[in-house]
């Protein structure tokens, strides 16, 4: 059994994570019995056309639950069913968005639930062949995602005719190497051919020109996984729950400062106070919490004032923040934000993939200048530095989104938290934390 | 087991790299898969490591050099036979993974990730978000996730592995190679930065 923290547990609430916890979920025998698992593959191939599978995802409004939210029904349905030649699925399981650990938390309790989604996300949109690329570090869930594969290739449902179907169906693995830049779907993709990961220009678009060159349908670990849920229960159930724009339920990662982080099954539109508050128990008694990130640490920060947003993508557009990998990083009031922004742009200035300027140079000279401010050597100079490299890094200069996170997370923290920046800056001092023997590096 | 000075690949893995190709829809593919093989020989990839995989797939060397420069889980210059891969990104930091990076540099008595312990045992490296934030602090150990860290678990993992090296005797054998001190030249950093 893995370690469980976060939604388990019997509840029909519940799309995902209902049935984690029953013992060995994660084996096939008893993913079908009473969690049904495979009944879902069993009615698109056997009682759906591929275009009706399509229409049901649509229905369902769900919402792709990598990062960016895109229509997943809609990303379905531009890949040309009846064009020649081979086309593909690629499933995104390398989640290294810092605070975000539902993909690793599906695959670690059900594995099945995502190879069938696979299965029938291949057959919808006329694909033969799966590949999923997992990040290198993900050895218990490549473990046992692997076993699901083999189990499923036991039964016949990874193979030439699933359920007595005459249409093969396959899934192989291929494991990342440490490079936050291969989630970003065309940096994916030109690892998985072998080269350095580098994003791509679009379009082309991978539905039409993907992996190796072939249409390729790319989704997210959750995405996938909640495609069995809505064939068995249709698209109008899912789109009952949630908001109107942002359908169902999502997996939130919370983790820092709470007394019981965990992956918890969320309804979107559910309040950030009930998320924190609540679900992950809130800061440690005695403390408040400070700021969080609502999506991983590539959404913009929102201080405590706004606990009361909700969930769903539309009211974290209007906090002029995202819901993006749904990972909830809090931070209480013993921590300093400078310090913070200074850790996360280290991370974006490391994983940079060097292939535009703003990006390559931006994300170095933010850590330099962040370092100066915390060695107390700033002044408005760096705090200038800081919004000028900000600016340079977002609004579409950069090739992919890496540049704008982290453009994003110098800006969000400075409109926030203007007065504490200005303290470390000008007034050299922090009057949240102990000063530390020079940040470490 | 291979001993640790050998710098070229043996022949069962080279053919192993071989038959990779044949098992993506492009051939190009196998490099990573092959990389991997030859650092689970070596412990690391030695240039000359990556001229045979690059022989063995077809490639040019540079192109399988600089494949191999990109990612941070291929390793350039020798690691220790157990390296702790510390998270410390925003979520454990705020859990405290500073202190146990601190904690693990003395325990092995080694100040940065290029250097190796005196033993030859042990190396640590700081790195990014591993996906497992809810049990802050943790770090990667032996293609093992080690969650909820404290100094005394850090410990209790190194004597385990001192331990289980003593009853093989390859403490002595290890001991008998290892070069005077830890300190190894620190060495350019090696990702990314746009192709001239
Ligand atoms: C820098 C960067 C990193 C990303 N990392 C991930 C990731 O780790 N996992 C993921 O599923 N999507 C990630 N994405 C989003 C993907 O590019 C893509 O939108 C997503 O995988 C599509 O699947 P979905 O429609 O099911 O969400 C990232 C995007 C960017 C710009
Ligand atoms: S924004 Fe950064 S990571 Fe993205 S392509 Fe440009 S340089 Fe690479
Ligand atoms: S921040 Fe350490 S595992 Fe995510």
């Amino acid at each position: 059994m893995p370690d469980l923290r976060g939604s388990h547990g019997d509840q029909p609430d519940h799309i995902l994570t209902r049935w984690f916890g029953t013992p060995d979920l994660h084996r096939l025998d008893v993913y079908s019995g009473k969690p049904g698992g495979y009944a879902a593959l069993r009615k698109a191939l056997l009682d759906m056309a591929p275009a009706e599978i399509t229409n049901e995802v649509k229905a369902s409004g769900l919402r792709g639950r990598g990062g960016a939210g895109f229509a997943t029904g809609t990303k379905w349905s531009f890949i040309n069913r009846d064009a020649p030649g081979p086309k593909y699925v690629v499933v995104n399981a390398d989640e290294s968005e810092p605070g975000t650990s539902k993909d690793r938390y599906l695959l670690e309790n059900s594995p099945h639930m995502l190879v069938e989604g696979i299965l029938i996300a291949a057959y919808a949109v006329g694909a033969n062949q799966a590949w999923v690329y997992i990040r290198g570090e993900y050895d218990e869930p490549h473990r046992m995602l692997h076993e699901a594969i083999e189990e499923a290739r036991a039964k016949g449902y990874v193979g030439p005719k699933p359920f007595g179907k005459d249409y093969p169906l396959d899934i192989r693995l291929y494991r990342g190497h440490g490079a936050y830049i291969c989630g970003e779907e065309t940096a994916l993709l030109e690892s998985l051919e072998g080269k350095r990961a580098q994003p791509r220009s679009r379009p082309p678009f991978p539905a039409v020109k993907g992996a190796w060159g072939r249409p390729t349908l790319l989704n997210n670990v959750e995405t996938l996984s909640t495609v069995p849920w809505i064939i068995n229960n249709g698209g109008a159930a899912y789109a009952k729950l949630g908001t109107e724009k942002s359908p169902g339920t999502r997996l939130m990662s919370v983790s820092g400062n709470v007394l019981k982080p965990g992956v918890y099954e969320v309804e979107l539109g559910q309040t950030f106070r009930h998320v924190i508050m609540e679900l992950a128990g809130g800061p440690p008694e005695g403390r408040k919490v400070k700021v969080f990130w609502p999506g991983g640490s590539s959404a913009p920060v929102l201080p405590e004032s706004m606990l009361d947003t909700h969930t769903d993508m539309e009211a974290l557009a209007a906090a002029k923040s995202m819901g993006g990998s749904g990972g909830v990083i809090v931070m209480d009031d013993q921590h300093c934000i400078v310090r913070a922004a200074h850790r996360l742009l280290r991370f974006y200035a490391h994983e940079s993939c060097g292939k535009c300027t703003p990006c390559r140079i931006g994300g170095d000279w933010a850590v330099r200048t962040y370092e100066r401010i915390l060695a107390n050597e700033g002044s408005q100079v760096e705090l200038d530095t800081l919004q000028r490299v900000s600016d340079g890094l977002q609004n579409g200069r950069c090739l992919c989104g890496l540049g704008d996170s982290a453009g994003w997370v110098i800006d969000s923290t400075l409109r926030h938290f203007r007065e504490e920046y200005v303290d470390h800056a000008l007034r050299h001092e922090c009057k949240v934390e102990a000063p530390q023997e020079a940040a470490s590096a | 087991m291979k001993s640790p000075d050998k710098t070229a690949l043996s022949a069962h893995v080279l053919d192993e790299i071989k038959e990779l190709p044949a098992k993506y829809p492009q051939p190009r593919s196998a490099v990573m898969p092959a990389l991997d093989l030859a650092q689970e020989e070596l412990g690391h990839l030695t240039p000359a490591a990556m001229s045979e995989v690059a022989a063995a797939l077809q490639l040019d060397p540079g192109y399988v050099e600089g494949v191999a420069t990109f990612y941070s889980l291929f390793h350039l210059e020798p690691v220790g036979k157990h390296r702790f891969y510390v998270c410390t990104n925003l979520s454990c930091a705020l859990r405290g993974a500073n202190e146990i990076v601190d904690h693990v540099k003395k325990a092995i008595g080694v100040g940065r990730s290029d250097q190796v312990s005196a033993d030859g045992l042990f190396s640590f490296e700081e790195v990014e978000c591993l996906g497992a934030c809810e049990f802050a602090p943790m770090m990667r150990l032996d293609h093992r996730y080690h969650y909820d860290l404290t100094s005394e678990a850090i410990d209790t993992l190194i004597a385990e592995r001192r331990g289980v090296l003593h009853t093989r005797g390859e403490v002595a054998a290890k001991a008998a190679k290892a070069p005077e001190g830890p300190v190894k030249k620190p060495r350019a950093p090696r990702k990314k930065k746009a192709d001239a």
